[in-house]
């Protein structure tokens, strides 16, 4: 019984390690060539995602940002001179695994996202 | 050898002509071209390749100065922590004017002067209430200042700022974000040109959308991504109405000046991004890190540098089909000029300076030196490029040889990773009347150095 838990349980720690890496995955071929593989951005250009309060808030401020882009910003929302484009075309799952892997890395502790937090966003 | 064939080249240019001159015929016309390749021919034995030697590799960088250059040049911090300083002019009255992307404590410029000449600003003046800019100029006893919608000037003061308010010289430039800056050059006849940046990055259906197609023809290129002409005196000059395009297909020529030997604009725009990451098919990681290259180019009006349909590839040699429009990595293009040099990609070339004065050693006296700000588009390779070169040329505005690296070491790492890790990453560059280089940086709170050359 208690080896059974176990087994159990790694089994969840390996789904948990998948999804960061196809997370990762994700943000690399998406996201990577303008935020940077350490979330850094691009002074002046990119936002950097480090420590950002939409990665740290409610659950929508990373999806928002990959459904529409820099229409999701508020006028005065950070002060970047490159817009980003809506990532829409990407499925409810991959947002997800790009929204939790922002949340979960660059010293951001927003949490996990699921499909579920994706779908009803795309109509707002 | 290669003087012989030089003066063989020069021969068939002057004699024999090309497709944009009129022969010259006559016994005067060919007495005076002989002349004319006497002299280019004894000049060129005087412009030896050898007296640039560019940095030495093996020297250290001064990490607290935060640069390198080649032996016999000195360089101090003229002015730390200024802001967010993009170009930057010295103007005869012995002050230096810089325009600032960002204001600081609500000013969108600064003016400093070294009074005891130890090559240390001691004066400090920001001005320019409420702007923000990237582009600064002097010409005809006004500065002129290019926000990311207009060119303004103000009279020029005899000392520090200036003392009236600005006139409006151009306006009615879109209002957008990408590509914004309205960085300018004059010919010295009364001409302003003006960069104005196509807010795109290949003129896509979809901005910068995996698997959007290009736009054809791309109508950006009514408003955008061009060299635009006004009367650099007249004032309330409207892009649409008195403005003149008068280059196209350039996607955003941050860097651009006026070579008054070769009486022509120069420009180095900045060449698109994220070839692998749209076209992942025709373009490696690698290959996309170096491609397209950053293009220098001589430009006559009229003249059309490619963007968006085209880019150049300097390990080919080619210019080649962007993929938007049908491009797979080995179709070529004949729609653009070519460069007069490719530089690796995404190295970001954001000024361009022509001396005037004859200070620095004579092999630096008629060539260029570009400001490369650096990459952020090389990922996942590091990133590169943050550097100021020099690319020796002739009189008549030719290239005579490999460029060389005249200031590197300020990125303050051997290895970049991301662009932010990057200390100081150049931007403006100037000349003063005494022939003194300075380079500006908006990093770490913004940098200023001057460059002298002492010998050895």
């Amino acid at each position: 019984m208690a080896g059974a838990a176990l087994c159990a349980a790694s089994t969840l720690v390996n789904a948990e390690d998948n999804k960061q890496a196809e997370g990762k995955a994700l943000y690399d071929a998406n996201c990577g060539s303008c935020h940077q593989a350490d979330g850094g951005g691009v002074p002046m250009l990119q936002p950097e995602l480090i420590g950002r309060p939409r990665a740290n808030g409610p659950i929508g401020g990373v999806i928002d940002m990959i459904l529409f882009g820099s229409d999701a910003m508020a006028p005065n929302e950070g002060d970047y001179s490159n817009e980003m484009p809506p990532f829409d075309y990407l499925t409810d799952k991959e947002i997800a695994l790009i929204a939790t892997y922002v949340r979960t890395h660059f010293e951001n502790k927003g949490g996990l996202v699921t499909s579920d937090d994706v779908k009803p966003r795309r109509t707002k | 050898m290669r003087f012989l064939l030089f003066c063989k080249l020069v021969y068939k240019l002057v004699l024999v002509g090309d497709d944009t001159k009129p022969l010259m015929v006559g016994r005067k016309a060919v007495l005076r071209n002989i002349f004319v390749i006497a002299l280019m021919c004894v000049s060129s034995s005087v412009v030896a390749d050898s007296s640039i030697k560019g940095v030495n590799a093996e020297a250290a960088v001064d990490a607290e100065l935060g640069l390198r250059l080649p032996d016999g040049f000195k360089a101090t911090v003229f002015a730390d922590q200024v802001g967010r300083v993009r170009h930057i002019v010295a103007a005869d009255n012995g002050w230096l004017y810089g325009a600032l992307a960002r204001p600081k404590d609500g000013m969108g410029a600064i003016a400093l002067k070294d009074s005891d000449g130890d090559g240390v600003a001691e004066e400090t003046i920001y001005f320019a209430k409420g702007l923000k800019g990237t582009g600064i100029g002097i010409y005809d006893g006004h500065l002129y200042f290019g926000t990311d919608v207009s060119i303004l000037r103000w009279k020029l003061p005899e000392s520090g700022e200036p003392k009236t308010g600005p006139e409006l010289i151009a306006h009615g430039f879109a209002e957008k974000r990408q590509h914004a800056a309205k960085t300018f050059a004059f010919d010295g006849k009364g001409g302003l040109y003006v960069n104005v940046g196509a807010p795109s990055n290949a003129c896509m259906e979809k901005m910068r959308t995996k698997g959007s197609k290009g736009m054809e023809p791309c109508p950006i290129l009514e408003e955008f991504g061009g060299i635009w002409k006004f009367d650099a005196s007249k004032t309330m000059q409207h892009q649409q109405k008195e403005g003149v395009r008068y280059a196209t297909g350039i996607r955003n020529a941050v860097a651009l000046d006026w070579n008054a030997r070769a009486d022509s604009l120069y420009v180095v725009p900045h060449g698109r991004d994220q070839l692998a990451e749209f076209f992942p098919e025709y373009y490696s990681v690698e290959d996309s890190a170096e491609l397209p290259a950053e293009e220098f180019h001589k430009v006559a009006e009229g003249a059309d540098m490619g963007w968006p349909y085209s880019y150049f590839d300097h390990r080919k040699g080619k210019r080649m089909m962007m993929p938007e429009y049908g491009g797979d990595g080995e179709k070529l293009s004949d729609r653009g000029q070519m460069p007069l040099v490719g530089f690796p990609g995404h190295w970001a070339p954001n000024d361009l300076l022509f001396l005037k004065s004859d200070a620095l050693p004579e092999g630096y006296h008629l060539g260029a030196f570009i400001g490369f700000h650096g990459s952020w588009n090389r990922a996942p390779m590091p990133q590169q490029g943050y550097r100021v070169v020099y690319v020796p040329m002739d009189a008549a505005g030719n290239v005579t040889g490999d460029w060389i690296t005249f200031a590197d070491g300020f990125a303050g790492a051997d290895v970049i990773k991301s662009p932010r890790d990057a200390k100081h990453r150049p931007m403006g560059l100037a000349e003063d009347a005494a022939g003194a280089l300075y380079i500006s940086s908006l990093m770490s709170g913004g940098r200023i150095w001057k460059i002298t050359y002492e010998g050895n």
